[in-house]
């Protein structure tokens, strides 16, 4: 306060001062804005949620490997059968999370069961560690955890070198954890038939997930519509 | 880091010390953005976020107490009176870089990575600068938010079920969060010792010359 009173100071120089501070104030506002998506991300889990919801995206078609074996495509598979998709990410030998959002799918598909959503809505999971998960893998995780075929498929990356480009196109990051398991964000992704990422929702909110996917097969794709596409699409 | 701790810095030889003090902080810091060293700050959030960061904000405000007093910021003295053009940029990039998503950024992009060493070393003079000039008010409103924000954001990042960032595990998160949170409170500590001292050091003479 003494120094601020002080006489002896040139006062163009605290004008100076005071113009320079709001200018350089308002600039790093401006980056922190931009930066956190306005002020309303702060992490890049919330970031790419409210970035895809703003702006759905495309997912490039991937070579696949079914349960059973057969080779495919990811775009194949989402587009059969006119379905909105709930897809996740797992690795079969998971213990951590990955076995709560097993149970969380396990709870989905009862639900969509119960709710006649079998036309509508199907759950897919796609392993982000296709060393390890073959099909034989995939068949095992499948019983284990009681998939139903009609509802809840399972697939493996056929290309150990798309891996990378998968988890880019989804927004997975996967770090390696102890005991040489995996830790991941773990989401439901909300994917149109046309390979569509449309949301990106919290796998503790998977009730809503059900409901947003739902929602966009019922409204956006009346179910005749949604058969002549995949008519149409098939050889 | 004020105007009196520094102010006994005047020889050649500790200008040299603290020139080479300066280069040893800025070697390690930016040789962990590189590999084989980079792995250590991709695996390890208090490595990237409690020492790296911190490292490269030492590193330039050492290398602002080397330079000759002439040099570059002293000729913007006019539009940094009590430093607190550079507080207010300082504040930015720290703030910036205690983002979750920025550290992620850093992480998966060595472009970015880049960006980050240099505002941080940038702050690092900034600061040095800062606090030659201001008065201990202005000092005081600037450390206690920077104290206060480590020490909550640490406590945060401590005790939270969420993983913040998508590039470190939660068992990594929460060490970084009581990193965050000790050096905060060894921010305050010191801070407040180097005040002590400064007034300390004002008294004496004054009583033996009065």
């Amino acid at each position: 306060m003494v120094l601020l009173l002080n006489p002896t100071l040139e006062r163009p120089g605290l004008v100076k001062t005071f113009a320079a501070s709001t200018a350089v104030l308002i600039l790093g506002l401006a980056v922190l804005w931009s930066a956190t998506d306005g002020g309303q991300a702060f992490t890049t889990e919330t970031f790419r949620r409210q970035q895809v919801a703003r702006q759905p995206q495309r997912i490039a078609p991937f070579n696949v490997t079914l349960a059973d074996g057969n080779p495919t495509r990811l775009d194949t598979v989402l587009a059969s059968g006119g379905k909105v998709w709930l897809v996740d990410f797992v690795y079969t030998r998971c213990q951590t999370v990955c076995s709560s959002l097993g149970s969380i799918y396990q709870q989905l598909q009862t639900q969509i069961e119960a709710r006649g959503l079998q036309g509508k809505v199907g759950l897919l999971s796609i392993s982000f560690d296709p060393a390890n998960d073959t099909a034989p893998a995939l068949a095992a995780y499948a019983k284990r955890m009681q998939m139903s075929p009609a509802v809840w498929q399972v697939v493996t990356l056929t290309d150990w070198q798309d891996r990378r480009r998968l988890l880019d196109a989804f927004g997975i990051m996967v770090v390696p954890a102890p005991l040489g398991e995996f830790e991941h964000n773990a989401a439901l992704h909300v994917v149109s038939s046309s390979s569509v990422l449309h949301h990106i929702i919290d796998y503790t909110d998977f009730g809503n997930a059900l409901d947003v996917a739902a929602r966009m097969a019922g409204d956006a794709n009346p179910s005749n519509t949604v058969v002549s596409a995949a008519a149409a699409r098939a050889p | 880091m004020t105007s009196a701790a520094f102010g006994w810095v005047k020889g050649e030889l500790i200008g040299k010390v603290i020139a080479g003090l300066a280069s040893g902080c800025a070697v390690v810091a930016v040789a962990l953005s590189v590999p084989p060293l980079r792995s250590v700050i991709e695996q390890s959030m208090a490595w990237h976020m409690v020492f790296q960061m911190p490292l490269l904000v030492l590193a330039g405000a050492l290398a602002a107490g080397a330079w000759p007093q002439r040099f570059m910021l002293n000729q913007l003295t006019a539009f940094n009176h009590f430093g607190l053009t550079g507080f207010m940029a300082a504040q930015a990039i720290i703030a910036y870089w205690m983002l979750p998503l920025a550290i992620d950024r850093a992480v998966v992009s060595p472009s970015f990575d880049a960006i980050k060493i240099l505002s941080l070393l940038t702050c690092g003079t900034l600061l040095f600068s800062a606090f030659k000039r201001a008065p201990g008010a202005l000092q005081l409103f600037f450390m206690g938010y920077w104290v206060s924000m480590m020490c909550w954001l640490g406590i945060y990042f401590a005790t939270t079920d969420l993983r913040l960032c998508n590039a470190y595990s939660l068992e990594s998160q929460v060490s970084a969060g009581y990193g965050l949170l000790a050096l905060g409170l060894l921010l305050g500590v010191a801070w407040l010792a180097t005040v002590g001292w400064t007034s300390v050091r004002k008294a004496l003479p004054s009583r033996i010359h009065p």
